[in-house]
């Protein structure tokens, strides 16, 4: 572990004020530079999904939880953020959908009420246009298809919403595509393919994180737009079935998609993820017993049920936010400079030491500078390619409307 | 419910039946003077049903039909230039399950837009008819006729009028959990505390505030919460037939009062008394049982066999025949009531039995022509033609930026 991130975790625990203060201190001025400079995108950000049930929040002030929100966006460099729509795969049918559109609607109201600091994008132009005025894009991806309750007028009711990416799947598989959550590796069905097109005609991004490796291999063939991985990383670095291998790495490079590297601790640590495996059964099993000794007392089984995974997630190592860096470096080795990016799963997901939470973002445009990498090609990494495929999709999805979107 | 059920049947429409039954017939005698006229006004009509065709039928506007009472070649050649789409699920269907047939409706009316930019243009502004108008586009507007549709969220609300949806109709026939329908049991006493909030909401939002098929009671209640003038999207008047759905002549100078608009129902038991009181002695149980049966869930089909029904039934005598002038009748007592800045169209095609000689969307000149005999001035006819609805929805939009403005200066 680096004694920098060591000494970022000590003051931590002390101040999240001085925190950024030290960091500043980490970071070269040329760093800073290139970072203020860029327009920083990251695809995958759960805000709605973590704080819409709390009465109240607004993610126009700084909070001491979570990863995310505006005055943190703005130090951390974070110019353009996906909020991610997101409805547990358990729900499914209309309910999906009217939880979908209420999780929308607070997304946009959210943004309506800090509209001096931040706009909601639905496009690569628009993006632009916040960069160039100060202003914080928040766009809308949605994660799972299950959530467009298989009907095609859903989605395009979505897009014409504004959401800007569709998540074939989240971890189960839907009625049209598979899940890597699931064992059985089913495809696309004649529907999927549908649905791609449609997205396609939308001009919205189809997003090939958390399927199964033949689903995406189904749907970058239907494909007729680049697509995205809106948060996963590398198998070969870490073997998680959410991760892509390098065989489909190059199918994204030729397809000029991009995969944007998720910060995830167990998606980037092989260290991390086999300990994870191994001590799995027996927390599992634990929790399982739950119900025995528990059958009537719901709230005690939650908290034991808590008490547990965090005796075992004391037991785990620790992942480093460097691997971030080794996991973009290693896709760029394989499938170039033009077809990586940032898809952190801010507020969804643990996240590694040092990256504790969007502030912390100047790190990474710091270490690809010191690791070689030109000012121009970090910029790529940084928003450049995500910001190419999306005017991309818009394009082909222009031409396949043969019209606008309406309004 | 069964005869409430006939009467949404009723309510919904009717097309063009075959010849031998119903048609008055012939094109409408249309003089040179009335043409004009009805060219260069900016004709709206707030109520038509067609996207129940478009879900249940995927039916495409591009063609003249046979059935129904709407599509592009007919809505040119009646001049009607500014059509509201009806968003309608039955107010028996609620909760996700009725929003997610609202939407699939609301992506069939864009989608109609899409695929013929030449003829429609997706309008959700006065400036946006205008500019469709010029263009020598029809403009394709969306109400909402059921407040059971936000499923008590004003979340939804709002994405439904970020969607284009300019009016809310309140209630439809029955009550929902903040508003009292004008044909069910009054169970809020008017409009619930929530459904104040809502009234404020769609001010707030620049959507229209529809009274059409709400109580007396939620009426009064709606017009003391507004900010902005209210429409009646379709409904006809009680002075002439006695029908809940319509609305008496109190009401109407309460609505002119307010600024507002009440746009004239064509349906025939709106318009006839004699009918009205004929239908309700039917049982029309039996015959409603088997178009349930025969069309299951698809509701065009239901209005469509409801309508060849009932002008069957007005062509051999078991009900009166119902004549498209009664549309005038009402139409004059409105404005004579209300004052000629209060009233407009507002037909219920394709879900409503049509009168005779009003057989579909293309006869529409016969009601500029017949408000020239009367002796209106081409001035007051445009202004029912459409130019009260769009006095309105101006001042809706208006209302609107004012709220917007002043929430804004209060706040961030």
């Amino acid at each position: 572990m680096p004694r920098s991130a060591l000494f970022v975790l000590v003051v931590l625990a002390v101040s999240g004020a001085v925190v950024s203060g030290v960091e500043a201190q980490e970071i070269s001025e040329r760093a800073r530079r290139v970072h203020q400079r860029a327009i920083v995108v990251d695809t995958h950000i759960d805000v709605p999904a973590s704080h819409s049930r709390e009465a109240g929040y607004d993610v126009g002030q700084r909070h001491s939880q979570g990863h995310v929100d505006l005055p943190r966006m703005r130090e951390g460099g974070l110019d353009a953020a996906f909020f991610s729509i997101f409805i547990p795969t358990t729900v499914t049918g209309p309910e999906a959908v009217k939880r979908s559109l209420e999780l929308i609607d607070w997304t946009k109201r959210q943004v309506a009420m800090n509209s001096t600091a931040a706009v909601l994008a639905t496009s690569a132009e628009d993006i632009r246009r916040a960069h160039k005025q100060g202003k914080l894009a928040i766009l809308m991806g949605m994660e799972g298809g299950h959530m467009i309750d298989d009907s095609l007028s859903a989605l395009r009711i979505y897009a014409d919403l504004g959401v800007r990416y569709l998540t074939l799947t989240h971890s189960r598989k839907t009625n049209w595509a598979g899940s890597s959550g699931d064992s059985e590796d089913t495809g696309l069905t004649d529907f999927g393919r549908e649905v791609v097109e449609e997205l396609n005609r939308q001009g919205v991004m189809v997003d090939l994180s958390h399927v199964s490796d033949q689903t995406f291999y189904d749907a970058i063939a239907t494909s007729k737009s680049p697509v995205i991985l809106s948060h996963s990383s590398l198998r070969a670095l870490c073997d998680h079935p959410r991760d892509i291998t390098d065989e489909m790495l190059l199918a994204v490079k030729r397809n000029n998609g991009v995969v944007q590297i998720t910060f995830v601790d167990s998606f980037i640590s092989q260290e991390l993820r086999t300990a994870e495996q191994a001590i799995a059964p027996e927390r599992d099993a634990k929790i399982a017993e739950l119900q025995k000794l528990y059958p009537e007392d719901e709230a005690k089984r939650r908290e034991e049920g808590r008490r547990i995974r965090r005796e075992y997630q004391a037991k785990l190592p620790k992942a480093s936010w460097e691997l971030i860096i080794t996991h973009i470096n290693h896709a760029v080795k394989v499938a170039g400079v033009d077809h990586v990016g940032l898809g952190s799963d801010f507020d969804g997901a643990t996240m590694p030491e040092g990256m504790e939470d969007v502030t912390r973002l100047p790190k990474i445009t710091d270490a690809l500078l010191k690791k070689g990498y030109s000012e121009k090609d970090v910029e790529k990494i940084l928003g450049g390619n995500l910001l190419r495929v999306l005017a991309e999709v818009e394009r082909v999805g222009k031409e396949m409307r043969g019209a606008g979107r309406g309004k | 419910m069964k005869r409430l059920g006939w009467m949404a049947l009723g309510a919904a429409v009717l097309l063009a039946a075959p010849a031998t039954i119903g048609q008055s017939g012939d094109k409408p005698a249309v003089s040179e003077r009335a043409k004009r006229l009805h060219t260069r006004a900016l004709v709206v009509d707030t109520h038509s049903d067609t996207p129940q065709r478009m879900i249940y039928d995927n039916f495409d506007m591009g063609h003249r039909d046979a059935d129904g009472h709407v599509d592009i070649p007919r809505l040119r050649e009646g001049g009607l230039d500014a059509p509201f789409f009806s968003i309608w699920v039955s107010s028996t269907v609620t909760g996700p399950a009725a929003v997610k047939i609202a939407l699939r409706q609301i992506d069939a009316v864009r989608e109609q837009a899409r695929k013929h930019p030449n003829d429609l243009m997706l309008a959700t502004t006065v400036a946006d008819i205008r500019k469709a108008h010029a263009q020598g586009k029809i403009a394709a507007l969306m109400g909402m006729e059921g407040g059971h549709m936000i499923d008590d969220d004003l979340g939804l609300l709002r994405l439904y009028a970020a969607l284009g949806v300019r009016y809310l109709t309140l209630t439809h026939f029955l009550n929902n959990n903040w508003a009292d329908s004008s044909t069910d049991k009054p169970k809020h006493n008017g409009l619930t505390a929530f459904g104040k909030d809502v009234v404020r909401e769609l001010n707030r939002l620049g959507v229209m505030v529809d009274i059409s098929h709400v109580a007396d009671k939620t009426f009064y209640d709606a017009l003391e919460i507004t900010k902005a003038p209210v429409i009646a999207s379709h409904s006809s008047c009680r002075a002439i037939c006695a029908h809940r759905r319509n609305m008496n002549d109190d009401m109407m100078r309460a609505l002119a009062k307010n600024g507002g608009v009440m746009m004239i129902n064509y349906e025939v038991s709106f318009l006839s008394e004699e009918y009205r009181k004929a239908v309700d002695q039917q049982d029309m149980t039996i015959i409603e049982r088997q178009f349930e049966k025969e069309c299951g869930k698809n509701m065009a089909c239901q209005i469509l066999m409801g309508n060849r029904e009932a002008r069957a039934r007005m062509m051999d005598g078991r009900l009166p025949k119902v004549s498209w002038e009664k549309i005038i009748e009402h139409i004059d007592h409105a404005a004579k009531v209300a004052g000629v800045d209060h009233v407009g169209l507002g037909s219920d095609f394709d879900g409503a039995t049509m009168p005779l000689g009003m057989d579909d969307a293309s006869m529409m000149p016969r009601i500029t022509q017949a408000l020239l005999d009367k002796g209106y001035s081409e001035a007051d006819i445009e202004k029912i033609l459409g130019g009260n609805l769009l006095r309105v929805m101006e001042r809706v939009e208006q209302a609107s930026r004012m709220m917007q403005s002043e929430s804004r200066g209060g706040g961030k």
